[in-house]
């Protein structure tokens, strides 16, 4: 068995009186995308900053490709990494921290790396003051992207990319993965991580709560659906894919979808329905409605 | 805001003013003993030796414990008051506009006028609270009152004309660190046109420094002066304000370019980036040292006609244990001791700005590179140790040519107070491993600390590296104790470097 991209064994660290991250263990293996989900401030970027050696764990280890994380100077030959919150050198020009980063990490594909910058439409002339977080963001994906690092970690990185920014995002992490690189995807918007990663971590309250596949994650899709009627509620007991139903006023009523939807529609349309809402829920209502709201 | 501009301020206003005060009640307080130790003609002797007017400023009521002080350390306190006003009101400004915590402000009802007219108050609370514990210093020194409140208040004018200065600099330069340059630069033309006050006098007129000294505290206690340096610091506490007004936020008067082509020199290694971020930052500070070192050296032709002319003067001034302070070389030795002062300061503020880039998240896309910790702090301690001697080598030459000292003798001088500085930048590298919420003020320690409590504190002298420098070229260097002291500098840096790679990384 090939040695993985990430080994991390009961990872734990503590500010003071506060355990951010407890008993942390997980596995990627190359090639692999891995998504590495949770709500804000469950601990996401410092198991991160743990894995690149910025934050010294309190318990346990981490091994990049077999190097451990702590040695720097051989693990982050393994790897590229976009922060969440993504600070620049204000002098320097978009183009100048590409070269410095090029020159100084791991090996960068030039050819590559102008394409990325026409792809992202990042005006490299100007100095980095002069960037909005959307295109700080985007020169540091943009250097993470045209690394040959078999290792992409990447900190929430498309918090501040506009829609059409995000698709380019994607398309690069699916290039990223058929050239063979693992990427580590933290990140707290489901449907992203659901549309480019085989693998998803979910991380809560600093704990590890699940590992699964994507399809398995499938079943956490719920959809919430909101509808009000010209009279009364029809019944929706016993229907199947239906759950936590409530009832709004006389004629409305909010529930949970699961599966497929024909037996909830048809129950809805026994009665006379003025106007159906459907949307996804926040990670949040996931979380709560999977794994209670408690510590 | 107000109050937040205080919270953010207050710590440091607490250590200027117990430092201020500390300083003004010892010298006071030791007055007799150190008195004592001198006989009365010889320190007028001393005393009216244009090098040492030329740096105290002109001696007067040096029979009273208080006059005694304001001479010794007038001009010492009242830079350290005038630097702590200028770079705190840099920060208030322009550094919270820079770090993008102002716009939260903004976006409530305050205008940017409203916000530097806080930072402003804020700055000027403290530095009147510092001219305030100079007055009590004095006083619990057993010093008159009288002279105290003038001198107190003439610490605290000129305070406030640089918390002014600081304002407007955050006004006009669209970066802090631009904003720090301009207002040190105002600081060091202050300083220098005092000293050409001490031969011109109209010049005198226009420095707060030299208005603080026409005040004359316990040899007359003068009003006017003090008024005139009143109306400069409400002056340029004016014309702050009117900067702040209708400015775009984040941008100074002077504006940065919106593209540019790219400059790829010096960023394809970590120690080439030093280099390119040290490159700005030295000049500056090389021209400020040197200019200074320009000027005092066109000095000692006087100085030697003045000695010449008074035979007995520099005999009585050999005899009280300033060796050879009277001659040329004992002159260009006091000055190099000085020069030391700044380059110390410097190399804490090069690692005190590295220690900046991490809490501003910027160094960590470099960490993120195959780059250790060891070789970050390491390469950034080592370029600045070769900045360091680039501005000293560049000063001696500068003294050389004002002075016509031999060009060697200069650069032996000048490059024999190293150490000195070094042991700064080792207190720093120290500080950012152990204790990186103040690098600049441990850095600042071994030279500037050490520089005042060798002059204010005779029983404390010897524990700093004043003691151990040897005034070259008046005397050989002390090679025993300027290798001891690079040993402890690099001790420092040791020490410094296995703190920051055991440690977490800082981010705000």
């Amino acid at each position: 068995m090939s040695t993985p991209a990430i080994r991390a064994d009961g990872l734990g660290k503590r500010f003071g009186r506060v355990l951010a991250v407890d008993g942390l263990s997980l596995t990627v293996e190359p090639g692999e995308v891995f998504g590495f989900l949770g709500p804000n401030g469950a601990g996401k970027s410092t198991t991160i900053r743990m894995l690149l050696g910025l934050v010294r764990p309190s318990a346990g280890a981490a091994l990049i490709f077999g190097d451990p994380a702590g040695d720097v100077r051989r693990a982050h030959r393994h790897l590229a990494y976009v922060p969440a919150d993504v600070a620049l050198w204000p002098t320097l020009t978009g183009a100048e921290v590409l070269e410095l980063l090029a020159e100084v990490g791991p090996g960068t594909d030039r050819g590559y790396r102008n394409e990325l910058v026409r792809r992202f439409e990042l005006d490299v002339n100007r100095p980095a003051r002069t960037y909005s977080t959307g295109n700080r963001q985007k020169v540091s994906l943009v250097a993470a992207f045209a690394t040959r690092a078999p290792l992409l970690v990447l900190d929430e990185p498309t918090s501040g990319l506009d829609p059409l920014m995000e698709r380019e995002f994607r398309a690069c992490v699916t290039e990223a993965r058929d050239r063979g690189q693992a990427v580590f995807l933290s990140s707290h918007q489901l449907a992203e991580v659901e549309a480019v990663c085989d693998r998803v971590g979910i991380l809560r309250a600093g704990r590890l709560v699940e590992i699964a596949g994507v399809a398995e994650l499938r079943r956490l899709r719920q959809t919430v659906v909101e509808a009000s009627f010209r009279d009364d509620v029809p019944s929706l007991v016993d229907v199947p894919g239906v759950l936590a139903v409530e009832s709004l006023d006389r004629n409305r009523v909010r529930f949970t979808l699961s599966g497929p939807p024909g037996p909830a529609l048809n129950a809805l349309s026994t009665a006379d329905p003025t106007a159906v809402v459907m949307r996804e829920p926040s990670l949040a209502e996931i979380f709560l409605s999977y794994y209670g709201s408690g510590r | 805001m107000t109050a937040l501009a205080l919270r953010l301020s207050y710590r440091g206003a607490l250590v200027v003013a117990v430092a201020a005060g500390g300083m003004s009640a010892l010298v006071a307080a030791t007055y007799r003993t150190t008195i004592g130790a001198l006989d009365g003609s010889s320190l007028r002797a001393l005393a009216e030796n244009p090098a040492i007017r030329v740096l105290f400023g002109p001696p007067l009521a040096l029979d009273d414990p208080g006059g005694f002080t304001v001479w010794r350390t007038g001009t010492a306190v009242a830079v350290l008051v005038s630097a702590w006003a200028m770079l705190t009101a840099t920060r208030l400004t322009r550094g919270e506009e820079d770090a993008g915590r102002a716009e939260q402000l903004l976006a409530g009802r305050l205008t940017p006028t409203g916000l530097a007219v806080r930072a402003l108050a804020a700055v000027s609370a403290g530095v009147v609270v510092a001219g305030v514990a100079v007055s009590a210093g004095l006083v619990a020194g057993g010093a008159g009152a009288a002279g105290a409140v003038v001198h107190g208040a003439g610490v605290a004018g000129t305070g406030l004309v640089f918390a002014g200065v600081g304002v407007l600099a955050g006004q006009v330069m669209p970066s802090r660190g631009g904003a720090s340059g301009f207002a040190a630069a105002v600081l060091g033309v202050a300083l220098l046109a005092r000293m050409l006050g001490e031969r011109t006098e109209p010049l005198g007129w226009v420095t707060p420094f030299g208005l603080a000294g026409r005040s004359v505290p316990f040899a007359g206690n003068r009003m006017g002066p003090l008024l005139v340096l009143a109306a400069l610091a409400v002056g340029f506490a004016c014309v702050a304000l009117l900067a702040a007004r209708g400015r775009d936020l984040g941008q100074g008067r002077v504006r940065h370019r919106v593209r540019r082509r790219p400059r790829f020199a010096l960023l394809g290694s970590v120690g080439g980036f030093a280099v390119r971020r040290a490159i700005g930052p030295t000049l500056g500070w090389t021209v400020g040292v040197a200019g200074f070192l320009l000027f005092v050296g066109s000095l000692v032709g006087e100085i030697v006609r003045f000695l010449d002319e008074n035979r007995r003067l520099a005999d009585l001034a050999a005899g009280a244990g300033f060796t050879a302070l009277g001659t040329p070389e004992g002159f260009a030795a006091a000055m190099f001791g000085v020069v030391s002062i700044p380059a110390g300061v410097f190399a804490a503020s090069r690692i005190a700005a590295l220690t900046a880039d991490e809490a501003a998240r910027r160094t960590t896309p470099l960490l993120a590179l195959p780059v250790s910790r060891a070789r970050h702090l390491g390469t950034e301690v080592a370029v600045t140790a070769a900045a360091l001697l680039v501005l000293l080598a560049v000063a001696g030459v500068a003294y050389a040519a004002g002075s016509g000292l031999r060009l060697g003798a200069a650069l032996a001088g000048t490059l024999t107070t190293a150490p000195v500085a070094l042991l700064s930048l080792g207190a720093a590298a120290l500080a950012h491993g152990w204790l990186p919420r103040a690098v600049l003020a441990v850095g600042a320690l071994p030279a500037a600390g050490g520089f005042l409590l060798h002059a204010a504190v005779p029983p404390l002298a010897p524990l700093t590296p004043y003691a151990h420098l040897a005034p070259v070229p008046a005397a050989p260097p002390n090679w025993p104790a300027a290798l001891t002291m690079v040993a402890i500098a690099a001790a420092l840096t040791h020490l410094g470097i296995q703190a920051y790679r055991r440690r977490d990384l800082r981010t705000r």
